[in-house]
């Protein structure tokens, strides 16, 4: 093998809604049984990226075009390349309580207490947990959510 | 009891040590059984060795990654 750099590119393929994880492994599956020789050599499906996959791949658009026609649930390639740099932040995802600080204004939207309002008061990062009071009980009762359970509504400092 | 509700949703499982997508009771690759179902982000690895994501992510197998695990 040559020791040339990855001259690979990326491109987004439209798929049908909620069929994201479904088209990757029709894209591997394909080229697993030959039923295609459009070469993909990874295929990413960030959860923030609803609608889509990316696929790295070091063929050209067109060809990627013939790929969708094969794979079920894939609609269209979006036209345009993009580079490994542009979407290499799908590849580390953020904490979900990141941009959540003590004194925010949440909203919760799981569990038991789905659509109460709520006040952060401690934050945990490691177990991506945070404790919160809600904000029209009469007891400040502390609760422990999930970070993805909650939506934030207030900052909490007027910027 | 929850075995049954697993297979009812179909919950898939990731290992948490090398997040490969895991079917049965423990991972194939490094024989851990430290499964989660909560995990997010999905990504394929079809030829880890000409995939710049793979090297970024140093993977060196093919298969069913989670980007994500908790």
């Amino acid at each position: 093998m040559d020791m040339e750099e990855f001259t690979n590119r990326i491109f987004a393929i439209k798929t049908t809604s909620k069929q994201e994880r479904t088209v990757a492994n029709n894209i591997k599956k394909a080229i697993e049984t030959n039923a295609t020789d459009v070469q993909v050599v990874a295929i990413i499906v960030p959860d923030e990226l609803k609608g889509y996959v990316l696929v790295e791949t070091p063929e050209s658009q067109a060809r990627i075009e013939q790929l969708v026609e094969k794979v079920a649930h894939a609609r269209t390639v979006v036209r345009g390349e993009t580079t490994l740099g542009e979407v290499a932040h799908f590849l580390v995802p953020k904490p979900v309580v990141s941009g959540i600080s003590e004194g925010t204004i949440v909203e919760l939207i799981a569990g038991p207490f789905k659509g109460e309002k709520a006040v952060v008061k401690r934050i945990d990062t490691g177990k991506e947990e945070i404790t919160v009071e809600l904000y029209e009980s009469v007891l400040p009762i502390p609760i422990t959510v999930r970070g993805d359970n909650v939506r934030v509504v207030d900052r909490g400092e007027a910027s | 009891m929850v075995n049954v509700a697993a297979a009812k949703k179909k919950l898939v499982q990731v290992c948490r040590e090398c997040h490969r997508v895991v079917e049965g009771e423990s991972c194939a690759v490094c024989g851990s059984s430290n499964l989660s179902t909560d995990w997010t982000g999905y990504l394929v690895v079809i030829d880890p060795k000409r995939s710049e994501i793979a090297k970024r992510l140093n993977i060196a197998l093919p298969g069913r990654y989670a980007l994500k695990v908790r």
